[in-house]
């Protein structure tokens, strides 16, 4: 019999992600999506026992904005509360590690980061060590430039090959209203786009915007209360590398891998192909490709599907991105998925990553029914 | 040009150059517009009425939103205050002077005011004060539309009267 506790997503809302909300800071943003994730699952603030919140300070420029999130949290009366400097996903990571210690049984996980009163690729460039790297001016695009100019050397990968990719997640995410861009494009046309760093076009980049995400996460007994259709944690693992990317391999990622095995191993599954949906968290194609060689998946294949949302490449709202893979893994499973539901749908794998060149990465496998008896 | 230093180097000099561009939010669009007509706006608890100003989306108590928009007097009480010995970088006023949480009638929270006219010793926690404005044409909605508080002379407010909202 496993030591670990059932755990499930029994709730999750967000704000469609836009480029700029000029009507809305952090807290108004972030009041709306808690309240709905609360009314879907039917109960008030008082039933949730525990609360962490992914947000980083410098992406909206407010000293301590990340406790005037408590305020639209409902933190009164007094809560346990904590706060990550990085995406919600793994805030949700650290929730299930709560809840198998056993000292909660439920938990609100929220994602906030007004990205567009700051420059994210200034913010993001800080990431790096202060003494060569971040002097240099890297941003994600061009460190996600190098990352992809080793895979392609590597593998022999084209910019016909990135395209599709794109092309895949831009035609996917066209039916899927919260995102950002909601336009299909052929990879004929995203061909043409112009270089944004070499070998990364434009057509290939995230549009970084920004939104609020909540979800809700409870231990078996209480799932059940919450949600018809609760989606089942049955393996998660995150793994993390060296900062120093000229230390890396930067055409793999071996933490990614990890992960992936450490997971999978968790749930009882002997290979990532057994998913049926696949969310990603990968900022470009090159990515995409790199997270699915490491997870033992085919880019290419019909089955799993990856990305029913459309992805980053469709939406990338800096601090939440990973919680929407999350997300959209619980409404594929959940029967929320609407008209982009994968047809029957009962395992999902959803990844998160964060840091430069994919540096963190964190799986989780996800199903309809619960992994533990 | 390109010969090697003769002191080792101990330091890196790192500049980090972060600009921001805020929006206030609607609620504070609000409250700051509202500072251009001598209005002090504050917002209403849906459920317990308590107001809050400058306005908040929700309760921070209830949870319950705050959908309603209500004017709040210019007037208040003193429920704590500090006497500044020290200059404060960016503030030009001559110490020693006086830094009070006043809460205005009818608001549950207070906010952040400066007092003059009156000496700091005379400044005391139930002080009833009042707001002095920018004159007309010279406010711009923004916080400096309120120069600062005065005593009005009227009789101190009795400790129950403020105590929950310091």
């Amino acid at each position: 019999m496993s030591t670990l506790r059932n755990v499930a997503i029994v709730g999750f809302a967000q704000l469609p992600v836009v480029a700029r909300d000029e009507h809305r800071i952090s807290t108004e943003m972030l009041y709306p999506v808690v309240r709905q994730a609360l009314a879907d699952c039917g109960v008030e603030r008082d039933a949730i026992d525990y609360q962490i919140a992914g947000s980083v300070d410098y992406m909206d420029g407010r000293p301590f904005g990340f406790v005037s999130a408590l305020d639209v949290m409902g933190s009164w009366p007094p809560r346990q509360d904590l706060h990550l400097e990085m995406d919600a996903a793994f805030c949700a990571y650290y929730a299930w590690l709560r809840m198998q210690t056993g000292d909660c049984d439920s938990a609100l996980v929220v994602g906030h980061g007004k990205t567009s009163e700051g420059e994210p690729d200034r913010v993001l460039n800080l990431q790096l060590d202060p003494y060569y790297q971040a002097p240099i001016g890297l941003d994600p695009t061009s460190s996600c430039a190098l990352q992809a100019s080793a895979y392609m050397a590597r593998t022999g990968a084209t910019d016909t090959d990135l395209a599709a990719i794109a092309a895949r997640n831009r035609a996917a995410g066209a039916r899927n209203s919260d995102n950002q861009v909601r336009s299909a494009a052929s990879a004929t046309e995203l061909q043409k786009t112009p270089w944004a760093v070499e070998p990364l076009r434009k057509g290939y980049l995230p549009p970084v915007g920004e939104s609020a995400t909540c979800m809700i996460l409870a231990a078996e007994g209480k799932a059940e209360k919450l949600c018809d259709r609760p989606v089942w944690i049955h393996g998660t693992d995150h793994r993390t590398e060296m900062q120093t990317l000229g230390a890396r391999d930067l055409s793999r990622s071996a933490s990614a891998k990890l992960a992936g095995e450490k997971a999978l191993a968790m749930a009882g599954l002997s290979r990532a192909s057994d998913a049926d949906v696949v969310e990603l968290y990968a900022t470009t194609p090159v990515e995409e490709l790199i997270v699915c060689e490491a997870l033992g998946l085919d880019a290419k294949a019909a089955r799993p599907v990856i990305n029913p949302s459309g992805g980053p490449l469709c939406a990338h709202p800096i601090m939440s991105t990973g919680l929407v893979r999350m997300g959209e893994i619980f409404r594929q499973l959940s029967g929320r998925a609407g008209d982009r539901a994968v047809a029957n749908a009962r395992r999902g794998i959803a990844h998160a990553m964060q840091g430069h060149c994919l540096q963190q990465n964190l799986v989780w496998v996800l199903g309809t029914e619960r992994r533990w008896s | 040009m390109n010969e090697p230093p003769q002191e080792p180097v101990k330091y890196v000099e790192s500049k980090v150059y972060l600009p921001y561009d805020y929006i206030a939010g609607d609620y504070k669009a609000r409250y700051l517009a509202a500072l251009k007509d001598k209005r002090i706006l504050g917002s209403k608890c849906s459920q317990t009425g308590k107001v809050f100003v400058p306005p908040l989306i929700c309760s921070p108590e209830s949870f319950a939103p705050c959908t309603e928009f209500v004017d709040v007097p210019d007037r208040g009480v003193i429920t704590t205050f500090c006497t500044v010995n020290i200059p404060v970088i960016g503030r030009d006023i001559e110490l020693p002077y006086v830094a009070a949480s006043v809460a205005l009638d009818g608001a549950a929270i207070s906010i952040f005011a400066l007092i003059q006219e009156c000496k700091p010793a005379d400044v005391r926690m139930g002080m009833r004060v009042e707001a002095v404005w920018r004159p007309d044409g010279e406010r711009h909605g923004d916080h400096q539309d309120i120069l600062y508080f005065r005593p009005t002379g009227e009789p101190d407010e009795r400790p129950e009267s403020y105590i929950n909202r310091l």
